[in-house]
């Protein structure tokens, strides 16, 4: 068993405040993905949960004992770092014994029976008698993940642990993670900014802007029902465009009117100011005719393999359209569009709130 | 094949190369290599300074030196004190920086106390150990006896002569090590630390088996400096004890200076001279064979 619980753990430094009271419960064998911009506080947070930083206010619980204040090593996690953190005079054979060999009562047999198991997991058995300055990058990941296994800690702290490898290898190690994370049955908190490795990788994602926790979820629960324009705009490529709306009640929803267009929409809230959120793919493009909502002008198009993206201008506003390659409009084209009514957003332009359907 | 004008510009290149060159070679050669020669022709020669007399000895003054007890016992108090020094003085900077390597508040201030000594002259140095070292109202017996400890004549008890002139070298020398560790400690990634941390590794295993191999490269330059250094101390010995008493502190380069110019035997200084230059080539030499090999450049 590990789960980790955050209450309202916080961190200044100097007084000046940088993660606001994160609410966080990673269950067992969870892969928890901690995502944001880049400054967001999600490294401080993780060091927070290793005990590498101090926590200025909160606590943090690891099955249901309180750690907040606890050494590191009182806290049975393992880190791999962004840098790998491997020891350059060591081998990697010598990198996954040190820790063990200088802390824990393991007979020498033993701790070599789980490096040779880890090394075979990770595929890195005929590395280990090397130093880590010959390694390649994803070798010395492997070798920085390994150190962690052999620990057979409780819990598994990584921060951008891929953001030094190249596009394929970071695929491929992606690939990898999930696999022991299943397999071993790991329970793992993930930092990284990158939105596509938080919703492959993650059973529930945690999203983090200016050390608030703005939304904590399942990768698709994250990208069906955002809870505030942050969160809409930030999971998703290319992200959602968010048009700006005038609001009023209506019958059982709402008309909400754009300079372009005038719909009706199922969510109801006072007179105001609202921002409609489409994805990409919920934007129909036809002709320009009386059966479209709107009308904009194609300003740009992209290839993106299999689709092609176009930018509209409706407006005042840009949006983004997914389209097949076949029927790409050209640039210029006065084009008709329509949305996916069933799936578009509404927030309150103000808070950036998402409104409840009823 | 390089022609024409091409040769002529690789040539006037190298040739500005050894004018560039030609200044500082000129300097070393008549600082440096020349009297190197000199005293080596003059360990053949009884030289009576001032005069330009010279009578040829061939080996006498090297055989001299197996029977000069005060050779022998100047040659062992340089080896003692150089071996005592630099390893202490290694150490307790290795400390130092160790401490100092932490981002807590006020550490400028300490780094600069702990090197303040460092740019006292010498000379002032040894005077002011001259007076915390008397025996009378010396600070040093003073708190001796506040401790209820018989006081020590220190610099003027052949016993304990070398030890404090080895205690405030170690004083003296702790601070400019301490600044260049400090430095090299500084070059050490953090998070290898928090990894070993976070491993549980205590304190002393990650100084033992982290920090010491990744600075191993200036540890070594601090060792060769120090034995550098230390063979030649000459300063301290000439303020404070003038190689006494009963030549307790007398040391090579002391030894030297008394041949030459109180003696005026400059064949025999310079013979001195030589085996000196002998000595710690052999143990430079000794330290490279023994420490070069186990130094470790971070490879990356
Ligand atoms: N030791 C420190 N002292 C002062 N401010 C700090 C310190 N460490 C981090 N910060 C600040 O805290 C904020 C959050 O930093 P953090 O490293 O957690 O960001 P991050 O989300 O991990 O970003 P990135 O994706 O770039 O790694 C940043 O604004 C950073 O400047
Ligand atoms: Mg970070």
């Amino acid at each position: 068993m590990a789960e980790v619980v955050l209450q309202g753990v916080s961190k200044s430094y100097q007084g000046k405040p940088t993660v606001h009271a994160v609410d966080l419960a990673v269950a067992d064998k969870e892969f928890m993905v901690l995502v944001g911009p880049s400054g967001c506080g999600k490294s401080t947070t993780l060091r927070m949960i290793a005990g590498l930083e101090d926590i200025t206010a909160g606590r943090l619980l690891i099955d249901g004992r309180d750690v907040t204040h606890a050494e590191p090593q009182k806290r049975d996690i393992a880190m791999v770092f962004q840098s790998y953190a491997l020891y350059p005079h060591m081998t990697a054979y010598r990198n996954m014994a040190f820790g063990l060999l200088k802390t824990s009562s393991l007979s020498k047999p033993e701790i070599d029976r789980r490096i040779r198991e880890a090394a075979e997991i990770l595929h890195i058995t005929h590395l280990l008698e090397r130093k880590p300055n010959v390694l390649s990058g994803g070798e010395r990941q492997r070798v920085a993940i390994g150190r962690a296994l052999v620990r057979q800690p409780k819990v598994f702290l990584f921060d951008e642990p891929l953001s030094n490898l190249d596009a394929k290898l970071r695929t491929h190690m992606r690939g990898e993670l999930k696999r022991l994370h299943k397999e071993l049955g790991l329970t793992v908190i993930y930092v990284t900014h990158d939105q596509i490795e938080a919703m492959t990788l993650g059973t529930r994602v945690a999203i983090l802007s200016d050390g608030r926790l703005q939304q904590v979820g399942a990768p698709m629960d994250l990208y069906m029902r955002p809870q505030n324009t942050f969160v809409a705009t930030f999971i998703g490529s290319p992200e959602m465009s968010l048009l700006r709306c005038a609001m009023k009640p209506n019958g059982s929803g709402s008309v909400v009117s754009h300079p372009a267009f005038t719909t009706h929409v199922p969510e109801r809230a006072d007179a105001g100011e609202i921002l409609l959120g489409v994805r990409p793919e919920e934007v129909i493009v036809g002709p320009a005719d009386g059966t479209a909502l709107a009308c904009g002008r194609v300003d740009r198009t992209e290839l993106i393999g299999s689709e092609a993206l176009a930018e509209i201008v409706v407006g005042a506003d840009r949006l983004v359209a997914r389209t097949p390659v076949t029927k790409v409009p050209p640039l210029g084209a006065e084009v008709g569009i329509s949305f996916d009514m069933e799936r578009v957003r509404v927030f309150d332009a103000a808070s950036g709130r998402v409104l409840s359907r009823l | 094949m390089v022609t024409g004008p091409a040769l002529r510009a690789r040539v006037s290149e190298a040739g500005l190369a050894y004018l560039l060159l030609l200044p500082s070679l000129v300097f070393l050669a008549t600082f440096t290599y020349w009297p190197i020669l000199r005293s080596i022709y003059f360990s053949f020669h009884d030289v009576v300074l001032g005069s330009n007399k010279i009578y040829f000895l061939g080996f006498e003054n090297y055989e001299r030196l197996w029977t000069d007890k005060l050779f022998w016992k100047s040659l062992g108090n340089t080896v003692f004190y150089t071996l005592v020094t630099i390893p202490c003085a290694i150490t307790v900077a290795l400390l130092l920086a160790v401490a100092l390597d932490s981002k807590l508040r006020g550490m400028t201030f300490y780094r600069s106390a702990f090197f303040y000594p460092v740019m006292i002259p010498s000379v002032a140095a040894g005077m002011v150990w001259v007076f915390l070292y008397a025996p009378g109202y010396g600070p040093i017996n003073s708190a001796i006896a506040a401790l209820g400890l018989p006081k020590v004549e220190w610099l003027y008890d052949a016993r304990w002569a070398l030890p404090a002139i080895i205690f405030m070298s170690i004083w003296k020398y702790a601070g400019y090590f301490m600044l260049i560790l400090l430095a090299a400690l500084q070059m050490i990634p953090a998070d290898l630390h928090e990894a070993a941390k976070l491993d549980g590794v205590s304190a002393i295993d990650r100084l033992i088996h982290i920090t010491v191999p990744l600075i191993s490269p200036t540890l070594y330059f601090v060792i060769i400096i120090g034995l550098l250094h230390s063979y030649q101390i000459f300063d301290y010995v000439y303020v404070m004890t003038q190689g006494g008493p009963a030549d307790a502190t007398n040391v090579l380069t002391f030894y030297i200076y008394q041949n030459g110019f109180q003696y005026q035997d400059i064949g025999y200084a310079s013979t001195l001279a030589n085996v000196l230059l002998l000595f710690v080539g052999g143990l430079i030499t000794l330290v490279a064979l023994v420490f070069g090999r186990r130094v470790h450049y971070l490879g990356r």
